[in-house]
């Protein structure tokens, strides 16, 4: 059965955020190599990521999302706001 | 896919704002109310704050009705306050009043406890008489006994009111406790000063 890989974002053994060492090309094989961090967005958690997936997908309107979702609009306006945080920390560059 | 699914029972009573709230919780909230407020007058229950309740002078429907919007408008009006003060979130005044409002639909419960005769006969008494009582037992211990599950029901009312603030201003720790304490003691207090002003 083929399940789909899911990126691991943290050390297995110690739980350090994972960085990326090397990208390569399955067409022609180049290989890139060097110490990236992973773009913040991908280290948001997979329930994360899917959340901002369906925030983009409603055009931001946090009321569409509340209805799709089944949650009050306070609930949703809740987890959007801590995912605002965690990428705030995430990145700290950004104001 | 939406992986935030809705609750099951036990966690919908644990904070029943996780999925009400705004308009559709304020009309529940004011249905409640209503049937709270006939409950009320049925069994001559007053609300002189929101912790406080016995006899009063002014047995008139509309002091009843009053008494119950000014239980639920204070609270929410201090909430409402408190998140604008400590919450980074925009919260809105809507979310507040019907999360407020749902919060105390089990007073429409806690009400009925009030209805025996011997109840509303025992909470009518002044200390003075209720003194005069305190030796015979048999008199005042079942009404108690009959009264405390009602508590059960005020203790609902408490817990929804604390989910109801964090989940409309979005307030965790010291900001949720400052919030609640401000909104349910001082609440309280401001209930009992502008009822009392309905007996003159």
């Amino acid at each position: 059965m083929n399940t789909p890989k899911r990126l691991p974002l943290t050390c297995p053994s110690c739980e350090t955020p994972l960085k990326v060492s090397e990208l390569f090309c399955h067409t022609c094989g180049t290989k890139v190599c060097g110490e990236y961090d992973l773009p913040p967005l991908a280290r948001l958690s997979e329930k994360e990521q899917q959340f901002a997936i369906d925030f983009i997908k409603s055009s931001g309107s946090l009321k569409e999302m509340a209805r799709s979702m089944g949650l009050s609009y306070p609930t949703v306006r809740n987890i959007l706001d801590e995912l605002i945080e965690k990428l705030q920390h995430l990145s700290p560059s950004n104001p | 896919m939406n992986t935030h699914t809705k609750p099951s029972r036990p966690a919908f009573l644990a904070n029943p704002f996780y999925t009400i709230a705004g308009w559709k919780a304020l009309a529940w909230g004011l249905l409640g109310m209503a049937v709270a407020t006939a409950g009320s007058m049925a069994a001559h229950l007053h609300y002189h704050g929101l912790m406080h309740y016995g006899s009063a002078p002014n047995d008139a429907w509309w002091c009843y009705t009053a008494e119950h919007l000014v239980v639920w408008l204070v609270p929410a009006a201090i909430f409402y306050v408190a998140g604008l003060l400590l919450s980074s979130s925009r919260i809105r005044l809507i979310d507040v009043l019907g999360t407020t409002a749902f919060s105390q639909i089990p007073f429409a419960v806690m009400n009925l406890f009030y209805l025996p005769e011997q109840v509303q006969t025992f909470i009518a008494l002044t200390p003075e008489e209720l003194a005069g009582k305190i030796s015979q037992e048999s008199y005042w211990l079942p009404v108690v006994g009959w009264l405390t599950p009602s508590l059960l029901f005020l203790a609902v009312v408490l817990c929804w009111l604390a989910v109801a603030l964090k989940t409309s201003c979005n307030l965790r720790g010291w900001r949720l406790l400052l919030g609640y304490a401000a909104g349910i003691i001082g609440g309280d207090m401001a209930c009992r000063l502008i009822i009392s002003l309905m007996y003159k």
